[in-house]
């Protein structure tokens, strides 16, 4: 995934305070970091604060990186992840009232989840068929445990091998397995049962 | 879950925390052989781990079908001006291109006229400069200043010498000439300070206005008589007639010493 010489030798220029270096690590990370966030948090403003509060705490704490440790994107996963839980706990009390019903996306187009179900038997047009089903498995996403949620993202969409998401989520391996599992009936379970309505 | 693996049962060979243990090797394709077989065949007869395997196995799908985001254009260079507060097209220019060498004056044009033009070209600047050179075209127009003159202006070290000594001679002369008169004006002065003492101030009059309890009229109302007061007094002046023409007020004050 990443060339780890390459890498160490852009934290040792960013740590020597080359603005060059820095840009290209956050054009490398960017993205990734970014659709971390946006899944786990739901909507793009707050995926966008969330990715650049984890660029600052990199900026901050990009000495404390050690190389021989693990990788380096395990250790950017590991910070966006423990800013995703932080956020989660500042940001519990507001999600005590949301249901399915509610509208938890203001990236796409805000509509209940219920209502955002794709019409199988006339669809009018393939992408737009497509962009609604993503919406309705981001939505059912969002409908997850935070710990199934992150474990998901991670090995589904983010492609992170068991290892680098225990080293990252300071959970055993087997833990790993066991939540990625539970996730992914939980979310194959809701989205079944919305379909079912819908049928 | 847990009640699942709470009422963990052995089918073929293997458990249900051992299915759950393999589940996500077997959804990920590297459970193979007989591992796989007696995995398949515990899916088959259990009625936990069975409709588990199928929720799953939905589940993966649907998130596998989930593609990335595209991540806003600005979040780039939002992130790099609050960590380095350097923007992005600054950061490139600076790091691409080779810096020119720029001499002292292109130095001190870029780092202090041009801030200070851009200043001066401001609306509210720019209104307040037109306003003070109208009022400095009007002051000069009416002090009778023109243009002209001040371009006739010699700016040689002898004509510069020459207006000096012209400027102090005029200024010697017309102390002269006006000494005279000054010295009539103190004479003047000095008569007049001797003829008349000095007058109470307003606000003790007003003060004994007030206190007045004896209901006689205003003095304002006997103004008129004091004009035979004054003949009185003048009439032992020795300067005669000349001094007649004093004011009235003044010897309307006296009257109230009186």
């Amino acid at each position: 995934m990443e060339d780890v010489q390459v890498v160490a030798m852009l934290v040792r220029r960013c740590i020597a305070g080359d603005a060059a270096a820095w840009e290209e690590i956050v054009q490398t990370y960017n993205r990734r970091i970014y659709n971390i966030c946006y899944r786990f948090a739901g909507t793009s403003d707050d995926a966008q604060d969330l990715t650049q509060e984890v660029f600052i705490k990199m900026y901050r704490t990009l000495s404390s990186y050690d190389a021989s440790k693990g990788a380096f994107v395990t250790w950017v996963t590991t910070i966006t992840r423990n800013l995703l839980v932080d956020h989660f706990r500042k940001t519990k009390q507001d999600r005590m009232t949301d249901s399915m019903d509610s509208t938890a996306s203001d990236h796409e187009d805000a509509q209940p989840l219920s209502e955002q179900i794709p019409d199988q038997s006339a669809p009018p047009d393939t992408r737009v068929r497509q962009r609604e089903l993503s919406q309705t498995v981001h939505q059912a996403l969002g409908k997850l445990s935070p710990e199934l949620r992150e474990a998901v993202i991670l090995r589904d969409l983010q492609d992170m091998d068991y290892k680098e998401i225990a080293t990252a989520l300071r959970v055993p391996e087997g833990t790993v397995k066991s939540r990625i599992n539970r996730g992914r009936a939980e979310l194959g379970r809701l989205l079944q049962r919305t379909y079912r309505q819908v049928m | 879950m847990p009640d699942r693996i709470k009422n963990d049962h052995t089918s073929n060979g293997i458990g249900c925390n051992e299915f759950d243990l393999l589940l996500s090797d077997a959804l990920d394709g590297v459970l193979s052989g007989p591992g796989l077989d007696r995995f398949q065949a515990h899916a088959r007869t259990c009625k936990t781990c069975g409709p588990l395997l199928e929720e799953a196995e939905a589940g993966r799908t649907w998130l596998k079908g989930l593609t990335e985001v595209e991540p806003p254009a600005s979040l780039v260079s939002n992130i790099l001006a609050s960590t380095t507060g350097v923007d992005t097209q600054r950061l490139r220019t600076m790091t691409r291109t080779p810096q020119p060498h720029i001499s002292w004056w292109e130095h001190v044009q870029a780092s202090y006229l041009e801030p200070m033009w851009a200043i001066v070209r401001q609306p509210r600047f720019a209104m307040s400069f037109g306003m003070a050179f109208f009022a400095l075209s009007v002051s000069l127009t009416v002090a009778g200043v023109k243009p002209r003159d001040v371009l006739q202006i010699s700016l040689r070290p002898s004509a510069i010498k020459r207006t000096y000594y012209n400027t102090q001679a005029r200024v010697v002369r017309y102390v002269d000439n006006v000494r005279p008169v000054l010295e009539v004006q103190a004479a003047l002065r000095g008569i007049k300070r001797n003829m008349n003492p000095a007058e109470p101030g307003p606000s003790k009059q007003q003060k004994e206005r007030k206190n007045d309890t004896t209901q006689q009229p205003e003095q304002k109302q006997d103004r008129n008589y004091s004009q035979t007061g004054e003949k009185l007094i003048l009439a032992g002046d020795p300067l005669g007639p000349s001094n007649r023409d004093l004011p009235v007020v003044s010897v309307t004050t006296y009257r109230r010493f009186v």
